[in-house]
């Protein structure tokens, strides 16, 4: 089967098989965390090698905690960019969250305060792991449930961030969906507000309704219709195409399953950039 | 340090940090009470699903209770460090291993257990060490042993590896050890339990670089054994470490 021009999906070792086959699920390239593919041998690391291979890699990064307030972990950075040259990655990613704290790690995203003094400390941040690098990183508009001590927007912290540190962004569109639900602001209105022109990726995934008000990013459901059109409204709004990431971390279905979101997906990307760069 | 962050913002994401670690009521401004429970019972998830996955015979061993209580202390006491979360569980073991928990003395052998499993997963994952050159056809006594370079070997204190953990008592302590190692084609980590001696054997071939029968004389002062008994014992063993891959062979 061809494969996709635009749609990845996230690598996951239970698909390592049908992936070095291409058969069954036919992602335009691959996602994976650098945090679980560097620093190991053995069985993974064939698999791995094979993968990079026959697929473009893009990451997505867990453990650089880029709103911490501790200091930048230097040694983590240099295995980064080891892996990210090893494998000729083409896009690194981020979230703008904070995954360590007070020099512990905690292994999940909380949200940063949106405060004034949080923007020049991350701006700062990122400036330097992209100058060390050598490339532009692209941030993630993280879910969140509850804000913390904010002094600003939520749009007015992201866009300001990426302004100072003229860095990409990753649009997580489920994620907008969700927080536009769990605050209770409208999510085309949100979309608009950012910089669209830095976007450089895309992440698409589905959430779970855990209360009458709240929604949790699980990644472990299909992408529901409102995501959908969602993303439809956003991919018109782009003055560029990019890449377009199916998440699916939890709760897995058959190939077919996935294999049909990243279809749908596919479609809808070809209508709102092929057809109108054609045109245009 | 950092010159923008004010201690403003600091101490907030101090709290929530600190909260999801311990579950101690945070003291955030601005929060929403009734969900930052989430962020504790995610990574709480993350935490407990990396140790269950790392240790599924601790985690059968103990009760249901005592496994949450432990991963509860864990999670609230020990600052992780590993920036990969599939090494996080060596912090786990070394948390239990210096830490006064009740639950050791009910569990006596819960460090070598955790020790045996954690290994397992270290062995496996471990970054690729380079083979020495070798061939396969050589003389025992004369040449140069190469060995699987991607090993470890344990000393125990009770046979976590040889029976049922829940099936083991004082009674077994003594003195254990086991090798473990990667095969090289297919990955797997496989583990043989080892004499005193056999162990003792498997350093010297590998960090001396000489032939047998040298490492036999010593042996033989150091545990008062002739030689040529020591060579017959010794050759089944060689024997068996070749046939399972852990011997590719003799140095070229």
């Amino acid at each position: 089967m061809e494969r996709n021009k635009h749609v990845g999906i996230g690598f996951r070792k239970d698909f390592a098989e049908e992936f070095l086959e291409g058969k069954d699920l036919t992602p335009a390239f691959l996602e994976v965390a650098p945090e679980n593919w560097m620093e190991i041998g053995g069985y993974w690391k064939k698999v791995f090698n094979k993968i990079a291979a026959q697929y473009p890699i893009y990451t997505h990064g867990l453990s650089l905690s880029i709103g911490t307030p501790d200091e930048l972990d230097w040694d983590f950075l240099k295995k980064v960019k080891y892996f990210l040259n090893e494998h000729n990655v083409q896009i690194y990613s981020e979230h703008l969250s904070y995954s360590k704290c007070d020099n512990a790690h905690l292994y999940d995203l909380l949200p940063i305060p949106f405060r004034w003094d949080a923007v020049k400390h991350i701006s700062q941040r990122i400036k330097s792991v992209q100058d060390f690098l050598e490339r532009k990183i692209a941030i993630e508009i993280v879910s969140y449930y509850t804000p913390v001590a904010a002094e600003m927007s939520e749009v007015e912290f992201i866009s300001s961030i990426v302004k100072e540190a003229d860095c990409n962004l990753l649009l997580d569109v489920n994620n907008i969906y969700v927080n536009a639900f769990n605050h209770n602001y409208d999510s085309k209105e949100f979309i608009e507000k950012l910089p669209l022109d830095k976007v450089e990726y895309i992440h698409m995934a589905g959430h779970e309704q855990v209360a009458p008000d709240l929604i949790i990013d699980t990644h472990g459901e299909p992408i529901i219709d409102p995501v959908y059109e969602l993303f439809e409204f956003t991919a018109h709004k782009l003055p560029k195409t990019v890449p377009v990431l199916l998440e699916r971390d939890f709760n897995i279905p058959e190939l077919n399953e996935l294999q049909y979101e990243l279809n749908r997906l596919e479609n809808i990307c070809t209508k709102a950039w092929d057809y109108e760069h054609s045109l245009a | 340090m950092n010159t923008h962050l004010h201690n403003y913002t600091h101490t907030q994401q101090s709290r929530l940090a600190d909260y999801c670690r311990t579950g101690d009521p945070p003291k955030i401004d601005g929060l929403t009470e009734n969900r930052v429970h989430h962020y504790r019972r995610l990574i709480h998830g993350v935490i407990d699903d990396t140790l269950q996955s790392a240790f599924p015979l601790t985690c059968d061993l103990l009760s249901q209770e005592e496994w949450y209580g432990v991963v509860d202390a864990f999670l609230s006491n020990y600052k992780c460090q590993s920036t990969s979360i599939w090494k996080m569980p060596s912090e786990f073991y070394r948390f239990v291993e210096e830490t006064g928990l009740e639950i050791k003395e009910k569990y006596i052998f819960l460090e070598d257990l955790l020790n045996f499993e954690w290994t397992e997963v270290e062995i496996y994952m471990m970054p690729d060490i380079a083979y020495p050159e070798s061939k396969t056809d050589g003389g025992w006594l004369s040449e140069v042993i190469a060995v699987n370079p991607e090993y470890k070997i344990l000393q125990l204190n009770y046979p976590v590896h040889l029976k049922n953990p829940k099936g083991i008592t004082e009674n077994d302590r003594g003195e254990y050890y086991v090798l473990l190692f990667r095969e090289k084609e297919s990955g797997k980590v496989r583990f043989m339990n080892l004499s005193v001696y056999f162990s003792w054997l498997i350093e010297k071939v590998e960090i001396e670089n000489t032939p047998l029968i040298k490492i036999l004389k010593e042996a033989a002062q150091v545990f008062g054994v002739n030689e040529k008994a020591l060579f017959e014992n010794t050759l089944p063993f060689l024997e068996e470490l070749k046939a399972n891959k852990f011997i590719p062979g003799f140095y070229i």
